[in-house]
């Protein structure tokens, strides 16, 4: 279990980070969400113990995170690159050995990702001669080649086209079922939605809502439905219980007032344009988002 | 402990099987080998072949001493270096001869010829002709021997015998001693002194700027492709800083190890006369801390940098002030007692060359040496410390270079 409690960070004149605190448990996703600038890279250092925290605790298993730490924690960065002329499994190897793993252990465990990744053939090439995605499989095997407790992945997906998405998400998962802490901080809302777990949800270095996904969406209380129509989308602003819409030109999504029930809805929309179709659906993650954001912004 | 072993030696690795490397272990000594015996090459092949030069002396005085002084030059293997030919048709006028002869040169026959003459008893006019200027070696030789058939000359007229006056104008040569504490006089020769000092001088600064581009380009490569944030989740900023000192310095030490048995090979110790070394023990120690001062320098301005550009710059800045002992490594050596290397020698970046300058000039007291030795040890302290206060957070920061001030606050910051 990490607990982080009342994080907080200031550079200079600039709050990165402020009073933040989270949990995040064994064998779930936590979602660290927020968009660019929020503090998500500030907090991960601290975590990681790159950069000490202006005041906070950080405990990785009741005890206080240092620097004994680090080969427990794996990390993939948002940013990524590889030294160009390094050979595939020196690299690897060698960002082991910074783990203190042991050579031979190091050996087996980099033979073992590089055959599941399926780029066992580039094993001894250089990383300049791998494609993007490839090199990308290499990096996420540095990350977690030591079996670290805790990982920590940024944009995990970023680059990496369909079917490597789906043996990248397959081996996260499988890591969730091995019982290790997970933080996965991401923009694409839709992965986080089918992921995460826990969320929290960051804007200008503040906690603006943290929680389970599942309480959140039943939290943010929303009356929606989707409206597949033909016809001026203006007919349905007008009603008085609407209380705003997503429109993507074929449907919509509508948000109305708690009090009144869907199917009035219906009735009234119906009168006034061709339906093709209607559902009452959750929010997204990406509607809790971006109404969460500008609300405190 | 073992992390920063891992760190140096991945580090070493990477870099010595680069060819950037490999060719630099061949190359600069090819370099150095191509400048100081290019010069000999150049001239020696001028004399491959012999050469046909004619004499025009009308006075016929000076040909037969001429002839016999230029026939003593031989080329390999013991071939006459010149072939002289008697140009004096004396059934024809001088002016007619000259004409002749000319011809001669131009179609190629005659590599050039001497045309000697004789105004009045002690007045003659030499000329060389020839298609080309620069035959400056041939030149030389026909002004020596001349010179040499006309003092011979005017000394036989006046009754002397020409050796007596070669013995006695003979040159001396002054050996200068200088006298040592406690030790025998030792037999100085300033062009020795000079010589190992700027050797040592040009390894330090060889090695420093060679190292020190390659770490602050390799934080730079780091930096931008934010690898330096995975290295800095696994082992301490201060371990990767010291297993990049350590790797990067192995591999300067490597490189110029190479390049000192290149050089051995090839010339032998004849260079250098391993007298100038007698101070090695104590120069070393002024080498090394020389070279930690700049790395631990290189590392903390080259954690701030986020490109190659800037890196660049800033690598030349510094490579300035190692320069400026050179530029005054001569003086410096004539007059080490003088106040400006009395000064430069206290301050850190310039103390260790000068230092390496005057230990083999003066006999440096043993006071000043512990001094010295104090000042650099205190300053690489103070400098890794700061360094890596940078460096720490500078690793960790792209985009705008901090200011000065802001520089200041992060040694600071705990």
């Amino acid at each position: 279990m990490l607990v982080v409690k009342k994080l907080t960070k200031i550079y200079k004149n600039v709050t990165a980070v402020n009073d933040l605190s989270f949990t995040v448990n064994e064998g779930k996703i936590f979602g660290l969400l927020g968009p660019n600038g929020a503090g998500k890279t500030t907090t991960i250092r601290t975590v990681l113990n790159i950069i000490k925290p202006t005041s906070g605790e950080i405990s990785f298993f009741d005890q206080s995170i240092t620097r004994n730490f680090l080969n427990e924690i794996g990390y993939l960065p948002e940013d990524r690159g590889l030294y160009k002329k390094s050979r595939v499994n020196e690299i690897i190897l060698y960002f082991a050995s910074l783990k203190n793993m042991p050579h031979t252990k190091a050996r087996k465990q980099s033979d073992y990702w590089l055959n599941k990744l399926e780029i066992k053939q580039y094993k001894d090439r250089r990383i300049e001669e791998l494609s993007k995605g490839n090199q990308q499989k290499v990096q996420f095997i540095i990350s977690i080649i030591h079996n670290p407790r805790l990982l920590i992945l940024d944009e995990p997906f970023s680059g990496f086209d369909p079917i490597n998405q789906q043996i990248i998400r397959e081996t996260i998962l499988s890591f969730v079922n091995e019982g290790k802490l997970i933080i996965l901080s991401t923009h694409m809302m839709d992965i986080a939605e089918r992921m995460c777990s826990d969320i929290l949800l960051l804007n200008k270095g503040k906690e603006v809502v943290s929680g389970s996904l599942s309480q959140l969406k039943k939290n943010f209380g929303a009356n929606m439905v989707e409206l597949g129509f033909e016809g001026n989308i203006d007919a349905i602003k007008n009603l008085s219980y609407v209380k705003s819409i997503d429109n993507y030109n074929n449907y919509a999504e509508i948000q109305l007032n708690d009090s009144i029930e869907p199917y009035v809805f219906l009735r009234d929309v119906a009168n006034k344009m061709k339906v093709n179709h209607f559902r009452i659906i959750e929010p997204t993650l990406n509607k809790i988002f971006i109404d969460m954001i500008k609300q405190s912004n | 402990m073992k992390k920063i072993f891992e760190i140096s030696k991945w580090e070493f690795l990477e870099k010595v099987r680069t060819k950037a490397f490999i060719l630099s272990l061949i190359i600069t000594p090819a370099l150095v080998i191509l400048i100081s015996i290019g010069g000999t090459l150049i001239s020696s092949t001028e004399e491959e072949s012999t050469k046909m030069i004619g004499i025009l002396d009308p006075s016929m005085s000076y040909y037969y001493p001429l002839l016999q002084n230029l026939q003593n030059y031989t080329i390999e293997k013991g071939k006459p270096a010149y072939i002289v030919l008697n140009l004096n048709q004396t059934t024809n006028s001088l002016e007619q001869n000259i004409k002749d002869a000319d011809s001669e040169v131009i179609e190629n026959k005659l590599s050039g010829y001497v045309l000697i003459q004789k105004f009045s008893p002690d007045s003659i006019s030499v000329e060389y002709r020839s298609k080309s200027v620069g035959n400056f070696k041939d030149v030389q030789r026909v002004e020596d021997a001349i010179e040499e058939v006309r003092i011979d000359l005017s000394l036989s007229k006046l009754g002397v015998n020409p050796d007596l006056l070669k013995s006695s104008l003979k040159k001396i040569n002054i050996s200068e001693i200088t006298i040592k504490e406690g030790s025998k006089a030792h037999k100085a020769d300033f062009i020795t002194e000079f010589l190992s000092s700027i050797i040592f001088i040009m390894l330090l600064l060889m090695m420093i700027i060679y190292s020190g581009q390659m770490l602050v380009r390799s934080l730079v490569e780091e930096k931008s492709n934010r690898l330096i944030e995975i290295l800095v989740s696994s082992c301490s900023p201060e371990e990767l800083l010291a297993g990049k000192i350590l790797g990067l310095s192995a591999l300067g030490l490597f490189q110029r190890l190479i390049w000192a048995s290149i050089g051995i090979a090839l010339a032998g110790s004849a260079m250098i006369p391993s007298s100038a070394f007698s101070n090695a023990a104590i120069m070393l120690v002024y080498f090394i801390l020389g070279f930690l001062f700049y790395t631990a320098l290189f590392v903390g301005i080259g954690s701030i940098v986020t490109t190659e550009q800037e890196a660049q710059q800033i690598t030349s800045y510094l490579s300035l002030m190692l320069v400026l002992p050179i530029a005054i490594s001569a003086s410096a050596i004539s007059n080490p007692d003088s106040v400006l290397v009395q000064v430069l020698s206290y301050i850190p970046f310039t103390l260790p060359a000068i230092m390496l300058l005057k230990i083999n000039v003066i006999d440096v007291p043993t006071p000043e040496i512990i001094t010295t030795v104090g000042i650099m040890i205190l300053s690489i302290y103070i400098t890794i410390i700061a360094a890596s206060k940078i460096f720490r957070i500078g690793i960790l920061s792209y985009g705008k270079k901090p200011g000065l001030k802001e520089l200041i606050s992060w040694i600071w910051e705990k």
